[in-house]
């Protein structure tokens, strides 16, 4: 049995359903991140996690234990907010050590156990300041030792690196990620940034309005995306409705373009119409030695954004972006030339919907 | 030019202000130091402070008050709380009563609470009495009765004023979250009310405290009515018979009212740093 199981749960608030039949089983020590846009249900289903929220239908365990109804101090969860959350009156210190006191561990206790923590997120020196001077990246991290001390079950993360800048944001996702994987516990992280969603999970729940997309790791649903939304939303995507030529052979025919699919159209039939997704950087000019799915196109735009040139290409009447690196051996050819790209079977894609 | 310009009006019009404010309270300290004539001095002042009644029913209003802070605080602030946390479509409404005591005169509420609460409780249609009136409710010839209703009338009058400072304080920090954040690591209703709300909004609980002790200190209306002896009203006797003293007592409650302000205004820039960036 999963450590945490969430099963069949939907929440509703009024008439508006928030959260549509969510299941997912995580397991020990496993680190799943919910992405998916605004308004999408990944924060409510945190907070029903948390004991925040309690489902309309459903039921969720943890570790064999109905958590369903238990009241959010009850659960051994911890938890981090986007706005920090710490006591302003308190010191680090004493913000960390606020839970355990609150379980009444001795005097003794509470002191290690506050010391490992500052140790652990490397704020030694800023034990006795309170939050406001802090910068927000101390501040999470004092959050996240604060979280940490009670010992959890489970961790909760939500959107914890929203609020800090860019540089930040990189170096405290992956101080989170080392830390979870240190102690082996069990994390649920929401955001809606894909970059941060691939880069730090075991799995990725994809969500839209209320319901899984998809779920797998985070390799799964960059390159494997099940749906449209999963695919647009995960990375940028080039789609384009195909008919199918020959179901067996994978040939399909993209507005007079021959294309072969190696992902297979099994279960479709001879002038079936799919939609199809091609990453842009699964796109490379034909002189660069790959020969296979080769088409001209028209190149409409060339733009530089730092490693990556993006290539906008007119082929057969569908605008397709194409990603290169920029490197100095680099050729590109101008803006209305035509030339000829080509791209893997494998990279064709195939969507549910 | 033109910003000089402006910049010069400003300062006029500041002074204008200044002048409007400071030269009464100087007229009144001025009067209160010429009670011997053709000398300046402090007589008025040690003629008000010796007056036994003066100390006895400035005590009274001070206990008065002491206990109407207490009590407005246990009631009011997990009232706001609880409107900000599970009822904001609420907010309106208790917005709404909180600002009565503006628009109902003292002279109303007095009235009705005489009204009210001096006529026993009876079943209806018959002549059993149910509930004794609260008026009548006297403990060692203490009359328990009338300083419940008094101290009840208090809140009233103080409440917009404590509410509002109150509201105010959890609408600088994020009570929601921090209340989740601590729930989250096990802490119960009252750990969360006594460990993370109430030092949070301190600066507002104090100035909402010292506006509650300067209407309950002042308050003439109620106490009259009700027939108890505090500072309000005897202020009040003391101007109708007596010139020099009320200036001195006027003067000292000037006093008392910007150490007030001055307290509020060192806690709340002490509490604008902790509670800055949370």
């Amino acid at each position: 049995m999963a450590y945490l199981s969430i099963s069949n749960v939907s929440k509703q608030f009024g008439d508006t359903t928030v959260v549509d039949n969510f299941n997912l089983d995580i397991e020990k020590g496993e680190f799943v991140s919910f992405l998916g846009p605004s308004g999408c249900g990944k924060t409510t289903t945190l907070r029903m996690v948390a004991g925040f929220e309690i489902p309309t239908t459903g039921q969720i365990m943890l570790d064999g234990s109905d958590i369903t109804d238990v009241a959010p101090n009850q659960r051994n969860v911890g938890m981090i907010f986007q706005s920090y959350a710490l006591f302003p009156n308190m010191t680090v210190a004493q913000n960390i050590a606020f839970g355990l006191r609150v379980r009444k561990e001795t005097d003794d206790m509470v002191k290690q156990r506050v010391q490992e923590m500052i140790a652990l997120i490397h704020l030694e020196e800023h034990a006795n300041k309170y939050p406001f001077q802090l910068s927000g990246g101390q501040q999470q991290r004092v959050s996240l030792a604060r979280a940490l001390a009670i010992h959890p079950q489970v961790l909760l993360l939500d959107e914890p690196l929203s609020a800090l800048d860019a540089k930040i944001r990189v170096s405290l996702r992956a101080e989170i990620r080392s830390i979870q994987k240190s102690l082996g516990i069990t994390a649920i992280f929401v955001t809606h940034d894909q970059e941060e969603a691939l880069s730090i999970s075991d799995r990725v729940v994809v969500m839209n309005v209320g319901e899984m997309e998809q779920v797998g790791t985070p390799f799964e649903i960059y390159n494997f995306p099940k749906t449209s939304f999963v695919a647009n939303f995960v990375g940028s995507l080039n789609t384009s409705k195909a008919t199918v030529v020959d179901p067996a052979g994978g040939i399909l025919d993209m507005n007079g373009i021959r294309v072969h699919s190696e992902s297979g159209v099994q279960g479709k039939k001879k002038g079936d119409v799919v939609m199809v997704a091609i990453r842009p950087e699964r796109f490379s000019f034909s002189w660069e030695g790959k020969k296979e799915n080769v088409t001209e196109g028209t190149v409409e735009n060339i733009t530089f954004l730092g490693s990556v040139v993006r290539v906008q290409l007119l082929i057969g009447g569908i605008k397709f972006n194409m990603d290169t690196f920029n490197r100095p051996s680099l050729t590109l050819p101008k803006i209305g030339e035509k030339c000829e790209v080509t791209f893997s079977s494998k990279a064709v894609l195939i969507l549910d919907d | 030019m033109k910003l000089k310009f402006k910049s010069l009006w400003s300062w006029i019009w500041f002074l204008i202000g200044t002048l409007y404010f400071i030269l009464p309270l100087y007229a009144t300290l001025d009067f209160s130091l010429r009670m011997e004539r053709d000398t300046i001095g402090f007589k008025a002042y040690r003629v008000a402070f010796a007056d036994p009644k003066f100390v006895e029913t400035f005590a009274r209003s001070n206990i008065l008050a002491v206990i109407t802070i207490i009590v407005s605080i246990i009631l009011i602030v997990p009232t706001a709380y609880w409107v900000r946390l599970r009822l904001p479509q609420a907010r309106r409404i208790v917005e709404f009563i909180t600002l009565l005591p503006f628009v109902i005169p003292a002279i109303i509420l007095v009235f009705g609470m005489i009204r009210v609460f001096s006529t026993p409780v009876r079943i209806p249609f018959t002549d059993i009495i149910l509930i004794q009136p609260l008026t009548t409710l006297i403990v060692n010839k203490f009359h328990l009765g009338t300083y419940i209703l008094i101290v009840a009338g208090y809140m009233i009058l103080a409440l917009p004023y404590m509410y509002r400072a109150v509201d105010t304080g959890m609408r600088t920090v994020d009570v929601r979250t921090l209340t989740e954040a601590s729930q989250s690591l096990g802490a119960n209703g009252f750990t969360i009310m006594w460990h993370v709300i109430l030092p949070n909004i301190r600066a507002s609980l104090l100035s909402g405290a010292l506006l509650t002790y300067a209407i309950v200190v002042g308050e003439v209306v109620l106490a009259s009515f009700l027939g108890l002896d505090t500072f309000g009203p005897y202020l009040f006797l003391l101007g109708q018979h007596r010139a020099y003293e009320p200036s001195a007592l006027t003067f000292v409650a000037f006093l008392l009212t910007w150490a007030a302000m001055g307290i509020i205004q060192l806690v709340s820039g002490e509490q604008g740093q902790t509670a800055g960036a949370h």
